[in-house]
Order: structure tokens, then sequence, then C-alpha cells
């Protein structure tokens, strides 16, 4: 078991620096010259060079990944060109709103495709079943940001019920007004996992519910909702949870167009005004962290496979 | 334990004798294709949505960039079946032209990620050892990378050219495509076939493409359909930040993009892109499915059997 | 009063292609504490029948239809879900054939093994525990306290059986119903699992229904066999007036490949043919097609059920006592 963790995370630094090496190169291969375009066309040229030495641009590719990388392992990762402040500030800053916003899309995932999914499973080719599968087709097919749309049209613009900003503004005073601005962007952000969590659920529980084991425990005489939910569930549930996990370090990467739409000053979006901005260390720093979480979270999926399956023990 | 019920094996013998009796697989597997409702339907939407993103120029009836500012925010009429957006141009013939641009975003992804997804995917798979360790660790690097962030990241710093646009959407689709190809490619190489093409002494390429190639075809279709579907949200995504299609060029994601500030008077603006985007991938998805079904000759099961599993 | 009483049992299956019946007519009375076998080979229904009359068959697409299907005085075609779920595990039990896949692989074998008990028997927690302690050490597992944490995968298949037949037996049921129970295990622990079965079964007073296809296991631990064929029981009686009277073309052709012992060397015939189809409404018997000893009658009149002497019974036309063995 402790070979297995250690193997993986041997993996992850080596998959980082792929990462990162990747996201340098590409960075750096703008066309024109990304200080002069930051800094507009009016600046001299001296004031040009001198910020280009700040930021190291003026050393070969290699030598300023090296030196970037020997930063980071000092905890330091550089500030950000355009607002002269500490990636790591922003960082500290931006994470925790993406974290909420991934988690409430996470929670309603969850809240939506348990019960859809064992309802589909246990009332299968039924209308309750085709119902739940053509709400998961349905999830399927349309962009994050365009489900954002509706939602904002209709119950904010229509109904008048949840607001459109107001995530990390500090002045919200009531418990709604702390979650209040999650909840629209948390349903648009989990459609897609709820479609795939709903679906996995029920392709599990309808693999379950043709074992044998369940037949035995309805031979015993047990209540339905026994054999349903603690014999059956309990092992639909593995690839399930595994799989609710691995999203989890997806939902970060791709909450940008919802940030975009909701002005959250998330993680998405801090990525999105550095590319256009042309700001090395902060595309470079937060790719980075997206991107050790997402392993991170995939690690903790396989971990929680041997957890929860007593037959598999690493 | 199932119960295994008799049924006439005798007839079963002339069932099996028949479906034997069609020339190809191709043919037995596009019946089989055509049996199911959803996966039909899906393919002549699909048809037709290529057919009529084709003939947009002759088809449209307005110009997608034509201004017409008298017009402008108007709900849909029988002159206008779609609306019309601010700029008073025609939501439909922008819709139209718009799907010249999310289709054919489509097939140059497919076709990028499947012409370094599969030869790398076959080397992986046939080679095996040192080779394969290699190439996976590098597809695993690559399935890292959150895609639309890196999308972001490729065409918002390279440009937002079509050939960025398909590299950056692409290239995430890769490693996929790889790990199945890689997949296919193991099982199809032990496969007896194979040892005996061997034995007679065809050459390691030969093998590769001509038995191999043939049989991880079905996979690659379903991952093909799944990646076209994928490749069109993405642009969307990326024309709705801004980083893709650039105005006034007309793309899907743009629309709805344009269509925020005028949500509440002008609802028509974001539903007929979200209908027409979810339409496209619905029915890709459809055909993919059907694909999938069709190709694997273990679903073809006998209905009785499947009647007869007990509880 | 008879224990459970069966009488036209049908359980068919709808398909595309025509009704399939698995159990055609089925008949018999079962007492307390008789210990009845039903033999025949795969698909011959044997297995349909216990878990129709638990009413453990999917339905639809199954329906279960019968003149009466009586157990202890409640008519379980009719009994309401909740009385139907009282009398599994309680008043009749049942073991599988493959113990691996019978025990859920995610929970204890402790608590596996509890939860009839809290169910049924309404014992708290600890009580339970002790109980299940006990019920393994009836099985003979050794080192039961410590193996009530374990999961199944951790134990043999030997084992794994005789968990299951602790747990079928933890309620004291009044019937329990053996489906190819030792099928899936080495013969030697075959021999262990049935001598542990009808130990137990004898002490408790349990009636017990024995589905198998091996002639040899019925013929020595049962009273009475009911003989099917395609979904009918073709014969029936004390287990010594079948085997050694057969009075049924199937039993004799099932006894002919049965090896012996004390017949080495002599080789064995087997029955020609297919097994039937299960959606013709056979006019005539189901068997003829593959019949060694069909007469000429066979071919015109349909049999019914003829009574023999010494509570034995066959559905043939022909006299078959030309085939019999002495007694031994």
């Amino acid at each position: 078991m402790w070979r297995y963790l250690a193997s993986r995370l041997v993996q992850i630094p080596l998959i980082l620096v792929v990462v990162t090496m990747t996201i340098f190169v590409v960075v750096r291969s703008t066309p024109g010259d990304p200080v002069q375009i930051m800094l507009g066309m009016e600046t001299s040229p001296d004031a040009v060079a001198a910020i280009r030495k700040e930021f190291r641009l003026d050393r070969p590719v290699a030598a300023q990944y090296v030196l970037w990388v020997g930063d980071l392992l000092q905890g330091n990762l550089g500030r950000s060109i355009r607002l002269n402040t500490p990636v790591t500030q922003l960082l500290t800053e931006r994470f925790p709103v993406s974290l909420r916003l991934a988690a409430g899309a996470m929670l309603v995932a969850l809240c939506i495709s348990i019960p859809l999914g064992i309802l589909a499973a246990l009332y299968r080719n039924t209308w309750i079943d085709y119902l739940c599968t053509g709400y998961t087709v349905a999830g399927f097919a349309i962009p994050n940001f365009a489900l954002a749309m509706i939602l904002i049209y209709v119950f904010s613009i229509k109904l008048g019920w949840f607001p459109i900003t107001g995530i990390g503004s500090g002045d919200a005073k009531t418990a709604f007004g702390v979650i209040g601005p999650y909840i629209l962007p948390a349903m648009a952000l989990g459609t897609l996992q709820t479609a795939v969590l709903t679906r996995l659920l029920r392709s599990s529980m309808i693999d379950v519910l043709m074992q044998d084991y369940v037949r035995t425990a309805h031979a015993k005489g047990l209540m339905p909702t026994s054999v349903v939910l603690v014999h059956a569930l309990k092992n639909a549930m593995i690839p399930f949870v595994t799989m609710v996990a691995i999203q989890c370090g997806y939902l970060i990467g791709i909450q940008v167009t919802i940030e975009y739409i909701f002005a959250i000053p998330g993680m998405g979006s801090a990525v999105l005004s550095g590319v256009i901005n042309r700001d090395f260390p902060v595309i470079q720093g937060f790719t980075l962290v997206i991107a050790a979480f997402f392993l991170f979270a995939n690690l903790v999926a396989d971990l929680l496979y041997g957890f929860l399956d007593p037959r598999i023990r690493y | 334990m199932a119960v295994i019920l008799a049924t006439d094996s005798g007839s079963l013998a002339r069932d099996k004798a028949q479906t034997l009796r069609f020339a190809s697989g191709a043919r037995l597997a596009f019946r089989q294709f055509l049996r199911n409702p959803a996966a039909t339907v899906g393919l002549v939407v699909l048809v037709l949505l290529c057919l009529a993103a084709i003939a947009a120029p002759w088809i449209s009836p307005f110009g997608p960039i034509q201004i017409k500012l008298s017009a402008k925010l108007q709900p849909p009429s029988w002159a206008h079946l779609l609306g019309t957006d601010h700029f008073g141009r025609d939501v439909l013939s922008r819709l139209l032209y718009g799907a010249r641009v999310s289709l054919s975003i489509g097939v140059l992804v497919v076709a990028f990620s499947m012409s370094f997804g599969v030869p790398i995917g076959m080397v992986a798979g046939f080679m095996r050892g040192h080779v394969d360790n290699v190439l996976m660790r590098l597809m695993d690097a690559f399935l890292t990378f959150p895609p639309l962030l890196l999308a972001v990241a490729i065409v918002g710093l390279l440009g937002p050219d079509l050939r960025n646009v398909m590299m950056a959407i692409g290239v995430v689709q890769i490693p996929v495509l790889a790990r199945i190809v890689r997949a296919s490619t193991l099982s199809a190489r032990e496969e007896t076939y194979v040892m005996a093409a061997r034995a007679l002494g065809a050459s390691p390429l030969r093998i590769a493409l001509r038995h191999i190639l043939r049989n991880i075809l079905s996979p690659i279709m379903v991952q093909v359909t799944i990646g076209f579907s994928a490749a069109i949200i993405a642009e969307a995504s990326l024309s709705f930040l801004g980083l893709g299609t650039q105005p006034p060029n007309p793309s899907w994601g743009r629309d709805l993009a344009e269509a925020r500030r005028y949500m509440a008077d002008a609802p028509w603006l974001f539903l007929s892109p979200t209908a027409t985007i979810m339409l496209a991938v619905l029915s890709i998805n459809f055909v993919g499915d059907g694909l999938r079904d069709a190709l694997d000759p273990r679903s073809w099961r006998t209905r009785a059997r499947a009647a007869t599993a007990t509880e | 009063m008879a224990l459970l009483t069966v009488r036209n049992l049908t359980t068919s299956f709808a398909t595309d292609q025509g009704t399939i019946r698995a159990v055609n007519g089925v008949s018999f009375t079962l007492e307390p504490g008789e210990v009845l076998g039903l033999v025949g080979e795969s698909g011959s229904g044997k297995s349909v029948t216990a878990l129709s009359l638990m009413r453990l068959v999917r339905e639809p697409p199954a329906k279960v239809e019968a003149e009466l299907l009586d157990f202890e005085g409640t008519d379980l075609l009719r009994a309401p879900a909740r009385t139907l779920r009282d009398i599994r595990g309680a008043g009749i039990a049942m073991i599988f054939q493959d113990p691996m896949r019978s025990l859920n692989p995610v929970l204890t074998i402790g608590r596996q093994l509890t939860e009839p008990l809290r169910r049924h028997m309404r014992m708290g927690a600890a009580a339970a525990r002790h109980r299940a302690i006990e019920l393994l050490e009836m099985v003979g597992i050794p080192m039961a306290e410590t193996r009530l944490g374990s999961y199944p995968h951790q134990f043999s298949g030997g084992m794994r059986q005789r968990v299951m037949i602790a747990i079928a037996l933890s309620c004291n049921p009044r019937l329990l119903i053996a489906d190819e129970a030792t099928t899936a295990l080495d013969v030697t622990i075959q021999a262990q699992i049935v001598e542990l079965v009808r130990r137990l079964t004898k002490n408790l007073g349990t009636a017990v229904i024995w589905i198998s296809h091996d002639l040899g296991l019925v013929a020595g631990l049962c009273d009475r066999v009911n003989v099917m064929y395609a979904g009918r029981i073709v014969e029936t009686g004390p287990v010594r007036e079948v085997f050694y009277r057969p009075a049924h073309g199937y039993t004799i052709g099932l006894i002919g490949c049965t090896p012996r012992v004390d017949q080495v060397g002599t080789p064995l015939t087997p029955i020609n043919g297919l097994p039937p189809n299960l959606m013709d409404e056979a006019p005539l018997c189901p068997f003829l097609p593959r019949c060694d000893v069909a007469i000429p009658a066979c071919r015109q009149t349909r049999p019914a059920l003829r009574n023999l002497p010494g509570g034995h019974a066959a559905v043939c036309l022909a006299d078959l006592t030309s085939h019999h063995r002495g007694a031994h």
C-alpha cells in the first residue's frame, strides 16, 4: 500500500514537469514581444528592456525554466507582471473561491445524480428511466455557459430568486447573501458532472442489481430499501465515488466560462486575463496549481477505490 | 446463477446461418445501426446539418454579417425566422454560417487528433516495453491538462486562427485516442490470426496496417464521434470567451456571448444558438451510441436470453 | 397437513418469439422434515421451480401462475409482499450454487449473518452477534469470533458455502432449498457439505428440497425424488422405487449415463438429441424425440400421470419393467 503510494507520489512531480515545461514553451511562443504588448507602444525601449531583464526574459528559455523551478521550490512563484503582486498572493485569494464553486457544483451534482441514478436503475426501461436518461443526454449536449444563461434568465431575471453577482465582494450580510451568489454558477457548472455521474451510477447499479448476492439478499427476506441502499448501493458506489474524486479535480479546470459569465474572481478567470495580458508568471503559476490539484484528486480517487473495496489491498 | 433456458438449438442455428450469409460485416453493422431509432434520427439530422452548412451561401435568407439597424432586436417572424440581433442581422443566417465554422472545426480536430493519436497508440500497443511506457507516460502528462484551460492558453497566446484552434482543442484529445487505440492494439495483437500472419512471414508493418487497423476501427469510430461533439462545444466556449472566432464572423459561441447583454429583452438571441449546439451535439452523440452498439457483435444477443434472466 | 403444496405451477416468460414455459404444470407436495430431490438436466426447470415458489423470479418479464401454492397455510401466490418477505429467510431459506457470487463482497460475513437474525428474530446487535458465532461454529468454521469481521473473498469455496448454510439455517426455517449447492465445489468438499446439511437439517427437522443434476447425490440423500424434463415432472416417487424401477424413458436415460462404481469399464449411454424447445406446447410426450423406449402409442396419445405401486408415478405410456434392476 505504501509502496503504491510512494510510486504515485514520485510520478506526480514528473508529470508536472512536463505540464509546466509545455506551458512555459507555449507562453514564450507568442508572436510579438509580450512586454511591449503589455506596456503599450509608447513605453521607452529602456523601460521595456529593464522589465525584460527583471522578469528574466532576456535569458534562454531553458535557463528561465530552471530558475523558475528553483524559485518554486523555495515557495516563490514570481510576481504578476501586470498587477505587480506575488503570484502566491493571488493564488491564496483565488483558489478558495474556485474551491467553493467546485464544491457547490459537486454538491448539486451529487444531490441530483444519486437519486436519479438509483431510480433509473431500479425502474429500468420505464418512463422514469427514460426521463433520467434523457436528462443526462441533454446534460452532455449543452455547454455550461449556455445553461448558465438559461438559468440566469429564468431564476434571476424572470423570477428574481437568486443574484447573479456578488462573489468575493465581502459585503454580504446574511447567510443567503454569502451562499446565494454561488447557487446559479454551481448549478450551471455542475451540469456536465450530473450527467456523467447519473449515467455512471445507473449502469453501476444495473450491473450490481443483477448480481447473485442481491438475489440472496431478497431470499433472506430483507426489506427492499435495505437491499437497494445497503447491499446494492455499497457495491455500486465504488466506481461512483472514484469518479466523483476525478471530477472534482477536473472541475477547477473548466470553470473559466462560468467565472466569466458571473464575474467570479476564481482561478479560471485569472488564467484567462493572464493569457490576454501575456502575464507569464500568472499563467505558469496558476496552471501549475490547477494541474497539481487534478493529479492529487486522481490519486485520492485511486486510494479511495482501495479503501472502499475490501478485495483490493495494495 | 443464471438460468439457462434451452431454446431450440435447431432454429438458432438456422438464424445464425442466415445472418452469416451477408457478404460483409459492414453491411451487418449498418443494418444493426438502422434498428436503433435514436441513432438513425441522429444520422439524418447530422447529414441535414452538414448539408445546410455546406449550402449556407445559397439557402440562408440574408448575409450573416449584413447589418440592418432599422430591424434590430426583432423577435422571430416570417421575415426573420429566428429573429434579429442587436445589429439587425438575421439570426438564422448567422447560425447557418456558424454551422460551417463549428462543423469544419470538428472535422479538423478529429483529423488532427487521429493523425497523432492513432499512430502513437498503435506503436505503443504493438511494440510494448519501454517504448510503450514512455509514450503512455507522455500521454498521461497531457491528460492532466484541464482541456479548456490549455485551449485558452494556446489560442489566447498564439492567436485565434483556425490552425491554432484546431491544435488547441485537438491536443487534449490525442491522449484519450492513443489510449483507446493502444488497448485495442494490445488485444488485437494477441489474436491468433495475427500470430498466423507472422508465422507466414508477414512484416510487422504489413501486419499492423492490414490486420490490426481493421480491428481497432470500431473503438476509433466511437471515440471520433465523442471528440467531434467535444470539439464543437470547445469551439463554442473559446468563441464565447472572445478567443476563438473573432467578430463579426459568425460562430455559435460568439452569438451566445453577444446575446448576454440583451438576455432580458431578446431571449431568442441566446436560445437559438443553444438549441443549435444541442441539436448538433445530440445527433452526433446518438450516432456514436448507435455505432458502438452496432459494431459490437456481443450486443446482438437473442432477445429470449435477455428475458429469462432471473432476479 | 403438508408443509408445502404446489399444484399446477407454471412460470412463463414472454419473448418476441413466443412464450417460454420454463415451468409447465408442476405439482408436488412436501411433508414437514421430508427430503425431496429435484433432478433433471440443465434447462429442465428445476431452479426456476424453486425460485418461483419463493417468488424470487422477476415478474415481469416472468409470469407465475398456479392453482395452489401453499406454504404452511399461506397462499404464496396472493400473499402481500410483506408476508412474502417474512417467509423468505425464516420460513423458506435457500442456498445457491456459487457461494462466491452469492455473498456480498463488500459486507463482512458477520453483517450478512446477523442481518436475517435481526430482521426475522428481532434480535439486538449483541444477541445477534452471539448467535452468529454459534452458527459459524455449528457449520464447522474455526475461530468463529474473529471470522465475523472477515470478507467473503478471504474464505475458501467450501467455507463460503458453510457460511451460506449458516445464514440459511439461522432463523430455523421449515424448508431449505439447496439449488445445486455442491456443483461448484471440489468433490471432497462436496461430500463434507452434503453431510453437514444432512446432519443439521435432520437435527432441526427442516424439510429439504435438493436440486441437482447429480443422481448419485440425490439417491444417497433424499427420501423422494421428482424427475423433471422440459419444465414438467415426468416421474416422482420414493428414491429406491425411481432408481431401481424407473418408469419413464428419461429417468432410464439419466440412470444410463451416470457412472457407477460397480460397473467400471462399462460404457455410458448418453441420451441422444438436443434439449427441447420450451415454446412448443407439445401435443405428445415432450421426451419423444429422444426416447429410446418409446412405443407406437407414444406417437398418438399424450401420456398422463400413471400411478404405480409404492407411491410412485410417471407420465409415460410404456411399461418399462424390463428395464428394472434388482434391488441392491
